[in-house]
């Protein structure tokens, strides 16, 4: 038994079929996809980049009830309210997501009583400096204005599952 | 004592109970909405129904009595249930009811997350809704600038009704319309007339009324809470300062039945905002007339070079309303260090401390206002000095128990009293029996002599307390057990004052000679603002706000204010309080103590403790009683005979009127809120407060 | 004067020459497998590997070059400046020297020596002074550490090859490596190459090599994810370019050494047309290519060596196993009288 085991191992026939195995692999086809010219398709559940959403005759959703400031486990949110100017609704003053401290769990969208606060489908915001990661309302609202219709559809997608 | 069982426990309860207090005795918690301990019984919101064996139906437990529960057919003790199905499902009806025309704006109402109907709603509240129909709407009515209503959330519990015409005074408010139609409103739009009504946010259990300075501004989970002692008035209500970061977001009041119930006056309430703005943040130094802003260092200088040779009687301190103990602890000790008597607060020359504790605080107690049966006010509208305290008068006036009479302004109390007059020679016609009320007083039991700000106030002021204390002597007001001599200060600082005897030393000057011409060359502020101050001498001003003391100031060394540091506060009944520190002061400014330890070493008169701890060990030293938190130190008796055996000097023929003119603007920190100019201008009838 | 000229300056200029061909055509292959192992690797692992530096990622390494040198060299306050700059040189130059005996065809050698061999031993054996050198001068414990354990290991394997390589010579009786291909020029083609006579040799080799060169899995030294390069911690920049550059310059001569000494070098596998119609350098390049082919794919299947199954290997395993070797090629060679005269 140890010659064969010796001869085994000086031979590498352990080194030998896992050569071949892995050479069965290195004719597989490759699966990555080539990335910023393909993407892969992506579910409506997606969690990626913040967005503040409107009403279709432009009011803002946001009510500013502070749940999602509240369920936010990595307290990534601030939010400040106050009365609204012209008719004294209850509106956000400020709207601040960091989204370094981010971690896109969704809670935030789940929270919220109007879908105002949607994570959306957009995974491409990396940015040169780490200010421009500091989200105020301003960069909410118009990323909601800028994906509103895929926001809409995955919504509306998703809809029948809750 | 009457025997039931509640849930399986057997309990005994004085007949006078309702089953609601009997349940709780037996530690069943009742869900209610109307129901309120210190309101009347109203029985509308049906929430707190439980089931009483043999009856056929669910009954309120608020409105009913033990008396009325029928024994069982054996003679055995009533049995009520508090957790039957039946219960939960009577309950859960009434929730349903409730929430039909709730429109359940739970995100964007400023109640979410302290709403009683929010949590009642978790535990018998249904998913869904049946009614498929309209809401109703109801329109919002103005009640003010401190309350803001969203009537599409009033659940006609009335409570706020019954608050306004029994704990106020003020029948301002009323239930109008039947079924659908009912309506909470205040008939003619105008904005409510109490000094009170911050506690209508308190007493809401929805949120048809909220606050409206603090509108939007915070969520309750989002705020830090602190508990304190509030400092606008002498009463010392027990409050809770609550805030966000560095920022005081609202002030509640915390329950302290032996001073404020649970009730806070709207200045205590809603001085938020003047606690951020107008703030003093840095030191100044004036130069060529002008204040110009400096470091510690320079404006440390400035003051050791003006007092390098000044003589110790030509320096003096006045302390302000606002100060603790521990800030009027550290400059006295400065200034015996610095070898001068004079020392002052604004408000308190008319006393003598060394006659006894007992001629200079409210001795019968707050508390004790409820044994009193007779009442005489002097020189005092306890509406606007003492608001609270002003409440407890109209409860103990509410049972009918307790006459009241009033010498000084002709003002309206809440409360009906006899008038007797305002000038000084009504009290001494009542001092010699000419007056019916003095027979009423002597008739009394427990009879209160209360002396306000308007006596003491004046400089005449001690001769006239001689007077009171003398009149309470003689219609025996001051028994074994009772002590009817009321002094009603008005500033939170008087009584600490008083105690560690920051009062003129031998040969030291009062107040009033302090700031007269040429009297100082140096003289210390400690937010002293209510004073005019010399304008010979080199001032420093050690105070938190841009107020009068600052803008004659030489040198301003910024301080806290009462929330930004942990300090003693002794209220006119001589209760020792301890106010915690919520937030810290704006920028560069200090804790005062801490200031005055580090000019005393600029001055190179070291004082001799480096920590708060230091410090009130130094002054618990000297006035032991300060270390009984929460106590009042008894006081004896005989500080009042000494003090109507003293008489003293002339007294002047002018009539005893309050020195409070406007209630909301009191103090510099009110000063600086604008919700408070709102409310001073509403009450004064500068702005119109119809909502048209 | 022409005599210093034909005998001296111009066989001076021709080998100048010959070795700047070399140099830059040795760094151009080593480019190109360096982007090979990553694809090699990939494609193990079902990736595409890099590929968008230009088409199918051609121009990898040489963004990676420009990536390195237009990096801010650092240099610790605490280290010996001199010796931690001399460090990759001294790595990268000695592994650079070895090609200066490498036949890569018939004649066309550098220097064509009759102790090649010998200088390869030499030479491979002074790399470890680098990499000393380098965990020294960094006056950092990690970079010392990892010195320390690199040196035991290549010293060891060493002793492996160096028996391996006996094993080789006695068959030769040569050591001028020319002379070793030459050997192998059999009527039998590949079947005549010494790695099948001698295959136990070739696969102590095969694993010496990849120990010697400090490739996975016995890449204790640097463990990029858990030592964090080893000796070259303290490294960045051109200085650590050029021991990545040694490094993988080594391996080239192992794979070149791997493909001299067992698969006959430049010779067709086939010594008939048309195969010995193709130029012997290019069978030589696929010889070397296989060898870092198996190189790479030892990388892309073993997982990696502890410690002490490293030592444990070259000293209780091949040691005695490449002595025995010795001894029975010798015996086998005197006893069937198939010793070289």
């Amino acid at each position: 038994m140890r010659v064969t085991a010796a001869a085994r191992s000086l031979l590498l026939t352990e080194f030998v079929s896992a050569f071949f195995l892995a050479m069965r692999y290195f004719f597989k086809a490759k699966p990555t996809i080539n990335y910023p010219f393909e993407k892969n398709p992506i579910s409506p559940r997606f969690r990626g980049e913040h967005a503040l959403r409107r009403y279709p005759n432009g009011e803002e959703r946001c009510i500013a009830c502070k749940l999602c400031e509240a369920v936010c486990p990595a307290q990534a949110i601030t939010i400040e309210a106050g009365p609204r100017r012209n008719d004294g609704t209850r509106r956000t003053v400020r709207y601040d997501i960091d989204m370094v401290k981010c971690i896109y769990c969704g809670l935030c969208q789940e929270a919220c009583p109007v879908d105002a606060i949607v994570e959306g489908p957009n995974f491409e915001f990396a940015t040169e400096t780490r200010e421009e990661l500091y989200y105020d309302k301003a960069k909410l609202l118009a990323n909601g204005d800028r994906w509103e219709r895929e926001l809409a559809k995955s919504i509306e997608l998703d809809a029948p599952y809750r | 004592m009457i025997k039931l069982i509640v849930d399986g426990k057997e309990i005994e309860v004085p007949p006078e109970y309702t089953l609601m207090q009997a349940c709780e005795a037996a530690g069943a918690e009742i869900p209610r909405f109307c129901y309120h301990e210190r309101l009347s019984i109203a029985g509308n919101c049906r929430m707190c129904l439980v089931e009483v064996k043999g009856t056929p139906k669910p009954v309120a437990s608020c409105a009913w009595g033990v008396r009325d529960c029928r024994p069982g057919p054996k003679g055995e003790p009533p049995e009520i249930s508090t957790r039957s199905p039946m219960v939960k499902k009577a309950r859960e009806g009434v929730m349903e009811f409730l929430l039909i025309n709730h429109p359940l704006d739970c995100p964007i109402c400023d109640q979410g997350g302290e709403c009683d109907l929010q949590d009642q709603a978790m535990g018998y509240g249904a998913d869904t809704s049946r009614f498929a129909e309209n809401k109703r709407a109801v329109e919002d009515k103005y009640l003010g600038v401190l309350v803001k209503t969203s009537m599409n959330r009033c659940i006609q519990c009335t409570r706020c009704v019954r608050f306004a015409s029994e704990i106020c005074g003020v029948p301002e408010m009323g239930l109008t319309g039947r079924g659908e139609d009912v309506e909470i409103t205040t008939y003619l739009e105008s904005a409510l007339t109490s000094e009170l009504q911050g506690n209508l946010v308190d007493i809401c259990p929805v949120g048809a009324l909220t606050s409206k300075p603090y509108a939007f501004a915070a969520r309750p989970w989002e705020l830090g809470k602190t508990q304190s002692i509030d400092v606008m008035d002498a009463v010392g209500s027990a409050i809770r300062v609550d805030t966000r970061g560095r920022e005081v977001m609202r002030i509640l009041p915390r329950v302290n039945e032996a001073v404020n119930e649970e009730w806070i006056s709207d200045k205590t309430r809603h001085i938020v905002d003047g606690l951020r703005t107008q703030r003093l943040d840095r030191p100044y130094v004036r130069e060529n007339g002008k204040l110009r802003a400096a470091t510690w260092s320079e404006a440390f200088a400035a003051i050791a070079a003006k007092l390098k040779d000044v003589k110790g009687e030509r320096i003096g301190a006045i302390a302000g309303d606002l100060a603790a103990v521990e800030d009027m602890f550290a400059l006295q000790d400065l200034m015996t260090r610095l070898g001068s008597a004079n020392l002052a607060t604004e408000t308190t020359h008319a006393f003598d401390p060394s006659l006894g504790r007992a001629s200079y605080i409210f001795n019968p107690t707050i508390a004790g206002i409820e044994q009193a049966d007779a009442l005489l006010i002097i020189g005092c509208n306890p509406r606007k000095e003492a608001a609270v305290l002003n409440a407890r008068i109209r409860k103990r006036w509410r049972t009918g128990q307790m006459k009241i009479a009033v010498i000084g302004d002709h003002a309206e109390l809440t409360y009906k009293y006899d008038y007797l007059g305002a000038g000084v020679d009504t009290l001494s016609e009542l001092a010699a029996g000419k007056q019916s009320f003095a027979d009423v007083l002597k008739g009394a039991k427990n009879p209160i002599v209360l002396v306000g700000a308007g006596v003491t106030a004046r400089s005449d002021g001690a001769a006239l307390l001689a007077m009171a204390a003398k009149l309470a002597t003689d219609i025996g007001a001051i028994k074994d057990g009772w002590n009817g001599f009321a002094v009603l200060h008005s500033a939170a600082s008087s009584v600490g004052a008083l105690d560690i005897g920051f009062v003129p030393g031998e040969g030291g000057l009062t107040a009033a000679q302090m700031v007269g011409e040429g009297a100082l060359d140096v003289m210390f502020s400690l937010g002293a603002d209510e004073i005019k101050l010399p304008a010979d001498a080199f001032v420093v001003y050690i105070g938190t706000h841009g107020d009068r003391g600052a803008h004659r100031a030489d040198v301003i060394l910024p301080g806290a204010a009462y929330t930004e540091k942990s300090g003693i506060y002794v209220n006119t009944e001589g209760r020792v309080q301890i106010a915690g520190r919520a937030a810290f002061p704006p920028g560069e400014a200090r804790e005062d103590w801490a200031i005055i330890r580090a000019l005393s070493d600029a001055l190179g008169a070291t004082l001799p403790y480096d920590s708060l701890v230091a410090l009130r060990k130094a002054l618990t030293e000297k006035v032991p009683h300060l270390l009984r938190i929460d106590q009042i130190e008894p006081a004896d008796p005989a500080a009042l005979a000494a003090l109507a055996r003293r008489g003293g000097g002339a007294i002047g023929k002018a009539p005893l009127l309050s020195p409070i003119g406007d209630f909301y603007l009191t103090n510099p920190i009110a000063r600086a809120s604008a919700v408070m100019a709102e409310c001073s201008r509403v009450a004064s009838g500068q702005i119109l407060t119809a909502a048209e | 004067m022409a005599e210093f000229w034909t005998s001296y300056l111009w066989p001076l200029l021709v080998v100048i020459g010959q070795s700047l061909l070399l140099l830059v055509l040795l760094l151009i292959t080593i480019a190109y497998i360096l982007l090979a192992d990553r694809k090699i690797w990939a494609a193990v692992q079902i990736r595409r590997g890099p590929n968008v530096v230009g088409p199918w990622g051609l121009l990898q390494s040489f963004a990676d070059l420009l990536k390195f040198v237009f990096k801010e060299p650092m240099i610790p306050s605490g280290a010996n400046k001199g010796v931690f700059l001399l460090a990759p040189l001294v790595s990268c130059v000695l592994a650079l020297a070895a090609w200066a005996v490498i036949p890569v065809n018939a004649g066309w050698v550098i220097a064509d020596i009759n102790v090649g061999v010998l200088y390869i031993l030499a030479v491979s054996s002074l790399s470890v002074y680098g990499i000393i050198m380098a965990g020294w001068s960094s006056n950092s414990k990690y970079p010392f550490l990892a010195a320390l354990r690199s040196a035991a290991q290549m010293v060891s394997y060493e002793v492996s090859i160096g028996f391996v390589i006996i094993c080789v010579l006695l068959c030769v009786g040569s050591l001028n490596l020319t002379a070793v291909v030459e050997a192998q020029n059999t009527k039998w083609g590949l079947l005549g190459w010494y790695w099948l006579p001698l295959f136990p040799v070739f696969v102590i080799f095969y694993v010496s090599a990849l120990a010697e060169t400090n490739r996975p899995p016995f890449d204790l030294v640097e463990a990029e994810s858990e030592l964090v390069a080893g000796f070259m911690v303290e490294y960045a920049s051109t200085p650590y370019l050029l021991f990545m550059l040694g490094e993988y310059v080594a391996i080239t001569t192992m794979c070149a050494m791997g493909a001299i000494l067992f698969l006959g070098g430049w010779l067709p596998p086939v010594p008939y047309a048309p195969f010995t119609w193709v130029p012997g350098i290019i069978w030589f390049m696929l010889k070397g290519f296989f060898m870092f082919f198996l190189f790479a794919m030892a990388k892309a299947i073993v997982p990696r060596y502890r410690y002490d199954q490293l030592m444990r290997l070259g000293w209780k395993v091949f040691l005695p196993l490449s002595l025995v070797m010795v001894v029975l090629v010798a015996g086998v060679l005197q006893f069937a009288g198939l010793a070289p005269q």
